[in-house]
């Protein structure tokens, strides 16, 4: 037995270093002088666990999917391929942590913890195979949200954003484990490879209760990705946190988020029993819900954060879609718009965060005649604004067409039409920057302080993927299609 | 099939060369950047001459010798495949003139001149693609990457309101690209994914006539539904009827050189893209919608040209005149028949180089006055006695509007009479609707002219200057080829003949 949890904890190393890397780092900050003005050590020791622990994933990516303690965890190349996308992610936050002023100078390292604390969370919920392990991950990576929400102490919103956050959090995780529960009443298990067989013969009353325990189910997880109608903490949440987290917030829950739906949906719901195509029905309507409210919203915005905030609810949609269509060329499509939305974001949210040190806000008009100040800033911006929007060459492009292309090989034209229309209408707000940027001259000749060449060499080599990928997607798209969802 | 020459491959990313060059010269060297970019150009077209003079007239395919193809994502079975049959031809070399053409009148641009002759040759390098694609996906790419420059093109360089009519560009047409995407991925799932799912010509022929697909408990027509998703997005670009309103805005605000390609060859693309993808992939749904096809065409011509007659601004009476020009290759389009397809394919040759002369000249005068008001906002006249002040530039004139009124000797005649006679039969109704709108256009056109060249010459327009040595250079060609091709158009009917044949005998089976 003691051998079988060995063996269990050899395919468990990512995770385990990531955890070690979080306890690695309190006690190196810990062990710095009190007040130091900058702690080098501890972005130091945060690169060094998270690359290590990147570099075993990327190993980790040809290997066949296991299940792990006694099948409570399953380990496959799907789930490999989130946690890259996520380990990446909280990199990029961690780095835009350490150049932005909006996270206090002695709270950066505070950052650094709590982001890959929320990894470790993510990872978890990514590879959960049953609803109680499922829980513990959401609640890791919620707990731990809630505080980075509320990082800038002294920012009324950010303490908003926090409480908010927190409350929302709170009622959704309650909603879901009441769902749970009810679950758990009706099947005896809660392990989802032994839901799986018993929930495609389930019929009559049975399934009279269960439609609805998953819908509450449902609540938990749809928070987390932010998807409509429970996307309202979002916008919010998003506008008061400090700059990084939104961009970590952007990123790595969200994915973790999809990880979690699209496994359960390729596990439990790939037949066509009755609570299967409730769910999918369900889902199907929450996705083209999600990214018409989230567009549309983001039109109106003021502040280029919260229409970020807004469109990246937009962009939740569209990769729920790749779920929806409950298929292996689905979830390829999904895996390769992460990984092309985790470029896009970060070079969009680095830019803006130094846009918002300069100013103190990220207001639209802030950004007007950057072209000629900043010209590698601003056309790394445009190319970014294009991708998002889906314009060919560029790698949103490939990914919305990778989308499409599942959609439509299950012939769901209209939700394609759906999908196409709304990149129609985010196209509209993306291209709002893009003429501040261009068209209109700058409120004043200052330059912005803090963009050292090292900064625009970073930004610019940021955006050599999201240009790349959407021209030499071959290979990317080969590694996608060799990651598998194990379903036993 | 790799071809044995590199030809297309050297038209279509020439004008690539061009911009890394321009890139390389630093922006202060203005002049440097526009003797480039001209060389490039001229280059560029001086390729497409020699493909002309290689080009074998009496095959309706594809030319054998110019077919490439490797593979780009292998995945999904999309590949890199170029090839030119009679119908892209006549747009290539179009392209290829008006460009060369446009760098020259572009020359007293000042405005960031490296972005600008940069964004140009960006964009002449877009349409080459557009044109010269066999792979759906890629024709998809150019058609959608033409938009960026042209984005910028028209909201830099253009007028007070340049912003609005970019964006509104923009919109449109990518909201048409949507549609075809749709079309275009159901085309490759209905082909089953195979080598050839993206492949044009693969695609073409009709298979997927019988086809069915159900949606909300009922069944719909598979080339039905997507014929009409693709005629929206290339009817966007046309513009036909509903959907030209962003027309208008674009041609008035973008800088002469832009409206010039955007009117000469932009708008060609759309009917381009009937010929090329939507009749022959779907040919039953066309002959079904041919009626619908041919009624938007002459609601174009006598709607354009009502609209036309109204405006005050010359550029945007010109801009309605393409509106109404254009309905004209809608109905030869619509009439399916051998003289009326060679005179749609015609006439949008005659179109691009009759509309071209005269938004280079509409250029010119307002290089010269500052404004194109043909009556002001207050009721005075804008320009008057252009004919006494202006010699030269009033006979260039003078060629450009008969050619695009369709005088017999100029161009606009021959593609005109051919459209007529090809639709009399199927449509005599629409037919002599349209003959109005012919009349209509002369009453513009001359009304036009008499306000602005006629009468006493008015006190602004006696500082003008008339035109000068590289004015008259950039309209020499193009007077030549109106004049040329409206005695003698047999080289551009002998070079699209056997294709446009090929593509009536097609329709002709439904």
């Amino acid at each position: 037995m003691a051998m079988k949890y060995l063996v269990s904890l050899g395919h468990y190393v990512p995770e385990l270093l990531a955890c070690l890397t979080m306890f690695g780092l309190i006690l190196v900050e810990a062990a710095q002088e009190k007040g130091a003005k900058s702690k080098p050590l501890v972005g130091a020791t945060a690169f060094l666990g998270l690359i290590a622990t990147f570099v075993i994933l990327c190993l980790n990516l040809s290997k066949p999917g296991v299940s792990i303690f006694t099948n409570s965890i399953v380990i496959d190349s799907f789930g490999t391929f989130i946690k890259i996308i996520m380990v990446l992610g909280t990199l990029g936050a961690i780095y835009i942590a350490n150049q932005s002023n909006d996270i206090y100078q002695g709270l950066k390292s505070e950052f650094s913890i709590m982001a890959v604390g929320v990894l470790v969370g993510g990872m978890l919920l990514t590879s959960a195979n049953n609803m109680l392990l499922l829980y513990i991950g959401l609640e890791t990576l919620s707990i731990l949200s809630y505080v980075m929400a509320s990082l800038k102490k002294n920012d009324e919103r950010s303490g908003e954003a926090g409480l908010k956050y927190s409350l929302y959090g709170g009622i959704s995780a309650g909603i879901m484990l009441f769902g749970m529960s009810h679950i758990f009443g009706v099947l005896g298990t809660i392990n989802f490879s032994e839901m799986a067989p018993l929930l495609a013969e389930i019929s009559g009353d049975k399934a009279l209760i269960l439609i609805p325990s998953f819908l509450l189910f449902f609540v938990g997880l749809g928070y987390k990705i932010a998807c409509v109608p429970f996307h309202m903490w979002s916008p919010d949440v998003y506008e008061g946190s400090p700059l990084p987290v939104t961009t970590f917030f952007s990123i790595v829950p969200k994915l973790a988020g999809m990880a979690v739906i699209a496994r359960l949906t390729m596990v439990l719901f790939n037949n066509s029993g009755i609570v299967s195509v409730s769910w999918l029905g369900a889902l199907s309507v929450i996705a083209a819900l999600t990214m018409t409210i989230g567009n549309i919203s983001a039109i109106g915005q003021r502040s280029v954060k919260r229409m970020l905030a807004y469109s990246s609810i937009g962009h939740a949609g569209v990769m729920l879609l790749g779920i929806v269509v409950v298929s292996e060329i689905g979830l390829r499509s999904l895996l390769f718009y992460g990984f092309t939305y985790l470029f896009m974001t970060l070079v969009a949210f680095y830019i803006v965060s130094f846009v918002n040190d300069k100013y103190g806000n990220d207001h639209f008009e802030r950004f007007s005649g950057l072209i000629n100040k900043h010209p590698i800033m601003a056309i790394s911006m445009i190319i970014v604004m294009f991708s998002l929007a889906g314009i060919p060459p560029l790698s949103g492009f490939v990914a919305k067409f990778n989308i499409f292309s599942a959609v439509i090989a299950k012939k769901y034209y209209v939700l394609a039409l759906v999908a196409g229309i709304n990149s129609v209408i985010s196209l509209y707000y993306y291209m709002k920057i893009v003429r501040l940027m261009v068209f209109k001259t700058s409120e004043s000749d200052e330059l912005i302080g803090g963009l050292t060449l090292r900064n625009q060499i970073i930004i610019g080599a940021l955006t050599v993927p999201v240009v790349t990928l959407g021209i030499f997607w071959e290979k990317v798209i080969g590694v996608v299609t060799s990651a598998t969802l194990m379903i036993q | 099939m790799h071809g044995s020459s590199h030809l297309l491959n050297w038209i279509l990313w020439m004008p690539f060369i061009g911009v890394l060059g321009n890139l390389l010269i630093p922006g202060s060297k203005k002049n440097a950047i526009r003797y480039w970019s001209l060389i490039n150009t001229a280059i560029t077209f001086i390729l497409t001459l020699v493909l002309y003079k290689n080009f074998d007239t009496s095959v309706a395919g594809m030319q054998e010798a110019y077919n490439f193809s490797i593979p780009w994502i292998k995945q999904f079975n999309i590949f890199y495949t170029v090839g030119v049959d009679g119908i892209s031809l006549p747009m290539i070399i179009l392209t290829g003139l008006l460009f060369f053409l446009c760098i020259l009148s572009s020359w007293t641009v000042e405005k960031s001149v490296k972005g600008y002759f940069s964004l140009f040759l960006f964009l002449q390098a877009s349409v080459f693609g557009v044109f010269l694609s066999l792979d759906f996906f890629l024709f998809y790419v150019f058609w959608e990457v033409m938009l960026i420059p042209m984005f910028f093109l028209i909201g830099i360089w253009g007028g007070e309101n340049k912003e609005y009519a970019a964006v509104k560009f923009f919109l449109y047409t990518f909201f048409g690209s949507i549609l075809m995407l749709v079309g275009m991925v159901a085309l490759y799932y209905a082909k089953g994914k195979g080598v050839d799912a993206f492949n044009i010509l693969a695609l073409s022929g009709g298979q997927f006539t019988d086809l069915k697909l159900s949606m909300f408990g009922s069944e719909f027509s598979f080339d039905k539904l997507f014929f009409v998703f693709m005629f929206i997005g290339f009817a966007i670009k046309v513009p036909v009827f509903p959907f030209h309103t962003w027309l208008p805005h674009a041609h008035v605000q973008a800088p002469t050189a832009v409206s010039v390609i955007l009117a000469g060859v932009l708008l060609k693309m759309g009917t381009y893209g009937f010929l090329r993808i939507a009749y022959p992939i779907f040919p039953s749904a066309s002959v079904y919608f041919a009626d619908a096809i041919a009624w938007l065409g002459l609601v174009n011509v006598i709607y354009g040209a009502f609209c036309a007659m109204a405006q005050t601004d010359v550029k945007k009476l010109v801009a309605y005149s393409s509106v109404s020009h254009m309905g004209f290759v809608m109905l030869g389009l619509a009439a399916m028949t051998t003289q009326g397809m060679n005179g749609a394919v015609l006439q949008m040759f005659n179109h691009g180089t009759s509309t071209a002369m005269m938004f280079l000249l509409i250029g010119i005068l307002y290089e010269r006055s500052h404004h194109r008001y043909i009556v002001r906002p207050d009721g005075s006249k804008g320009f008057g006695g252009l004919y006494t002040q202006l010699p030269k530039f009033s006979i260039v004139f003078i060629i450009a509007m008969f050619a695009s009124m369709g005088l017999p000797g100029l161009s606009g005649f021959i593609s005109e009479a051919l459209i007529f006679l090809g639709i009399y039969e199927r449509y005599t109704t629409i037919t002599v609707l349209a003959l109005i709108g012919l009349l209509l256009g002369a009453a513009y056109l001359l009304w036009m002219f008499k306000r602005m060249f006629f009468g006493d010459v008015i006190e602004e327009c006696k500082s003008y200057t008339d035109m000068n040595a590289r004015e008259i250079a950039y309209m020499l060609p193009l007077c030549v080829a109106v004049i040329v091709f409206g005695i003698y158009p047999a080289p551009i009917l002998n070079m699209m003949k056997a294709s446009v044949g090929s593509l009536v005998k097609l329709l002709g089976t439904y």
